[in-house]
């Protein structure tokens, strides 16, 4: 069995790292770098970087973030938003992404998931879906960081992003996201038992249970955080020895 | 008096070609400008005593300073710097010392939706500074399923709570006038919300009203912030005979719509005599407190699991503020016809001002959302603004076509568009003057 990966999140907005609750209300938290270098210092597995509004705003500026970050990180990389070619893809992974990650562009055609998948493998090819819940057991996808409805049903469109070539799933609850309330387990737990891809929970965390629970009982292959690192409610090093105490397979440092 | 006619056809010559100063409607100013900080423009009316609104009224609106910038924003800036939050925080607990009751009795009324500003509103008053509020809701036209269940945080929260709901016929009635007369679907809903809380407190003898934030806070003259109180004027009048509702006399009500007094009861200002016998003061409580709506959200999700809507509102990106009531999609949309100026235009300028987003970020915010149709609850909103006969025996008569459709609602839009605002171009309206025309972008 791989290691449960512990993924700091980084939603940029601009010049700035930002967060928010339910992806929505947008506090600006600081300079990006400084939260990356240290949350790798801290003995981060990966971290994820999405602009959040690039698709709102129609636009993608986060190759010299993450080149930056890229010269003094030296994990693997996620990176969103805006991503909306193989051209774009390409340009950020040049920037020094390991991965790409894509939501909106990817439901108004999904064939660029396997044009991606194609071109620079689908290791490199993260589907990200904003997950909200419309009835019981039953999430939508949506775009635009949590603002647009699709109609699309969360897991079949995670099965078809599989199909279609992606080798990971970002998978945020939109319910959840900054909340603190914990993670969404179902909709977790229903997605990774669904598709054979690796499954990343985001948006929820507020304990050190919430990590465990998205593995245990969410059958999560890794987990992203955000509001609880960017303010310093709970540390790294806590969570991965809270894993390693429930008898997960975290990475030993 | 007449039969509310069919909107006429409007002369689209007229908004053709270059505009004629002279044109402007609703005493608008005649060139426009925006802020050279936030996106608001200078055809922003300022709050009005709502119960003097006829047709012919002129509006006053935001005061853009020398340098371009608008007095929304000046406040903004006073609020960062002059202002001595420590000493208004002061000021508030003597205030609330003032007031706080003895024996647990209520010794406020905190009026609001349960939105994320009154929840914020009176759960600090509650748990921070000790004091008993009840809390009253004056009810949206149509709720929404979240602004309903966000409703039932807020009581959930720790709250008492008085929901008034007017008469469904009478506030239907009042607000298919206020759209024919004024295009304003949301008057009615107004008056009743600024009314209520004072006719509470003279009602329950609860002598301390607590409204949220000052509205100087979005344009009104920024000399309205120098007190804590709000303005007399716009809760009270003495005299009934001067008082309309949807545009329309209380009189002409009576004689012609066939509404009763008790049927205006909820719309009426309260008595300014008695307000004073009571000893009634009505403060905003963002005079003692620095307002950021924003961490107003923050605060209703932490106290109270407050949710904000699960998609963005139609005319803007925002999914946390004024979310509760179905018909608040057109209010925006009809200040977009009338003003120029979109929901996405309030909100964007809001968070610039609280320095949550740029105005660069605004900007591309405007011209994304700004003046989308709401198609969501289209259908719904024609149907609740139509006054059939058998519901209306009296009321339908005096319209010419009492059926509300799109084709009518679009048709009355169109009447309501200035010509300094709006032109007839390629078979479509279009705005002489956008923030995100290249002219209208600070240097």
């Amino acid at each position: 069995m791989s290691n449960l990966r512990i993924i700091p999140r980084l939603d940029i907005k601009g010049p700035n790292l930002i967060k928010g609750i339910q992806l929505e209300g947008l506090r600006v938290m600081g300079d990006p770098q400084k939260f990356a270098i240290r949350y790798y210092e801290a003995g981060a597995d990966e971290l994820i970087f999405i602009d959040i509004v690039a698709s709102l705003y129609g636009r993608n500026n986060l190759s010299d973030i993450v080149r930056r970050a890229a010269d003094q990180v030296f994990i693997p990389i996620t990176v969103g938003g805006g991503i909306r070619s193989v051209d774009d893809a390409r340009h950020i992974l040049r920037s020094g992404a390991d991965k790409v990650a894509i939501n909106t562009a990817a439901i108004a055609r999904p064939e660029l998931i396997t044009e991606i998948a194609r071109r620079f493998g689908s290791q490199a090819m993260v589907l990200s879906i904003e997950a909200k819940q419309v009835a019981a057991g039953k999430w939508e996808a949506y775009t635009d960081n949590g603002r647009e409805r699709t109609g699309l049903d969360v897991l079949e469109w995670a099965l078809r992003g599989v199909e279609l070539g992606a080798g990971e799933i970002l998978l945020t609850s939109v319910d959840r996201e900054g909340t603190r309330r914990g993670f969404d387990i179902d909709l977790i737990r229903q997605v990774s038992d669904a598709v054979p891809v690796p499954v990343i929970a985001s948006g929820g965390m507020g304990s050190l249970g919430h990590f465990i629970q998205a593995a245990t009982e969410g059958h999560a292959d890794a987990v992203s955080m955000a509001d609880v690192l960017h303010y310093n409610r709970i540390g790294l090093h806590e969570i991965r020895e809270a894993g390693r105490q429930a008898g997960l397979a975290v990475r030993v440092l | 008096m007449e039969k509310i006619p069919y909107p006429k056809a409007v002369d689209y010559s007229r908004y053709e070609g270059e505009a004629h100063a002279y044109e402007a409607k609703y005493g608008l100013p005649s060139e426009v400008r925006f802020c050279v900080r936030c996106v608001i423009s200078n055809q922003r009316p300022n709050s009005a005593v709502e119960y003097k609104h006829v047709k012919e009224s002129k509006k006053q609106t935001i005061n853009l300073d020398e340098e371009g910038v608008c007095d929304a924003c000046r406040f903004a800036e006073k609020k960062r710097a002059e202002i001595d939050w420590e000493e208004r925080e002061r000021q508030l607990v003597a205030l609330c010392d003032k007031h706080r009751s003895k024996d647990g009795s209520y010794d406020c009324i905190v009026p609001g939706s349960g939105g994320k500003d009154s929840f914020y509103a009176s759960h600090i008053l509650r748990n921070k500074y000790g004091m008993h509020p009840l809390t009253v809701t004056w009810a949206p036209h149509i709720y929404t399923e979240w602004g309903w269940k966000n409703f039932q945080r807020w009581i959930h929260a720790g709250h008492d709570n008085l929901l008034f709901t007017p008469n469904g016929r009478v506030h239907r009635l009042l607000t298919r006038l206020a759209v024919d007369n004024l295009f304003h679907p949301f008057q009615p809903f107004m008056l009743g919300q600024k009314f209520l809380a004072p006719k509470m407190a003279l009602l329950h003898k609860i002598p301390l009203v607590f409204f949220g934030e000052n509205e100087a806070e979005y344009g009104n003259p920024i000399s309205d912030t120098e007190s804590s109180k709000r303005d007399w004027s716009y809760f009270t009048a003495a005299d009934q005979s001067k008082v309309s509702l949807g545009g329309v006399s209380v009189h002409d009500l009576k004689q012609y719509f066939g509404l009763e007094q008790q049927d205006l009861i909820p719309y009426l200002p309260a008595d300014p005599y008695q307000i004073e016998a009571q000893k009634v003061e009505v403060h905003y409580l963002g005079y003692y407190l620095k307002w950021h709506p924003q961490s107003c959200y923050y605060y209703a999700v932490e106290h109270g699991g407050f949710q904000a809507s699960p998609e963005r509102t139609p005319g803007t990106y925002s999914k946390y503020n004024s979310i509760d009531d179905r018909i608040d999609d057109f209010h925006y949309y009809t200040t977009g016809i009338k003003f120029g100026i979109g929901r996405a235009t309030y909100d964007a300028a809001q968070e610039i001002r609280s320095g949550d987003i740029t105005r660069e970020e605004g900007v591309a915010l405007v011209k994304r959302f700004d003046h989308e149709f709401p198609e969501r609850f289209a259908e719904e909103i024609f149907q609740y603004l139509s006054i059939p006969e058998k519901e209306f025996p009296q009321a339908s008569k005096m319209f010419e076509q009492p059926y509300m459709t799109r084709e009518y609602f679009m048709a009355l839009a169109d009447n309501f568009r200035s010509p300094h605002l709006w032109k007839w171009e390629d078979g479509q309206w279009k705005l002489r003057h956008a923030v995100w025309h290249s002219e209208h972008l600070p240097k």
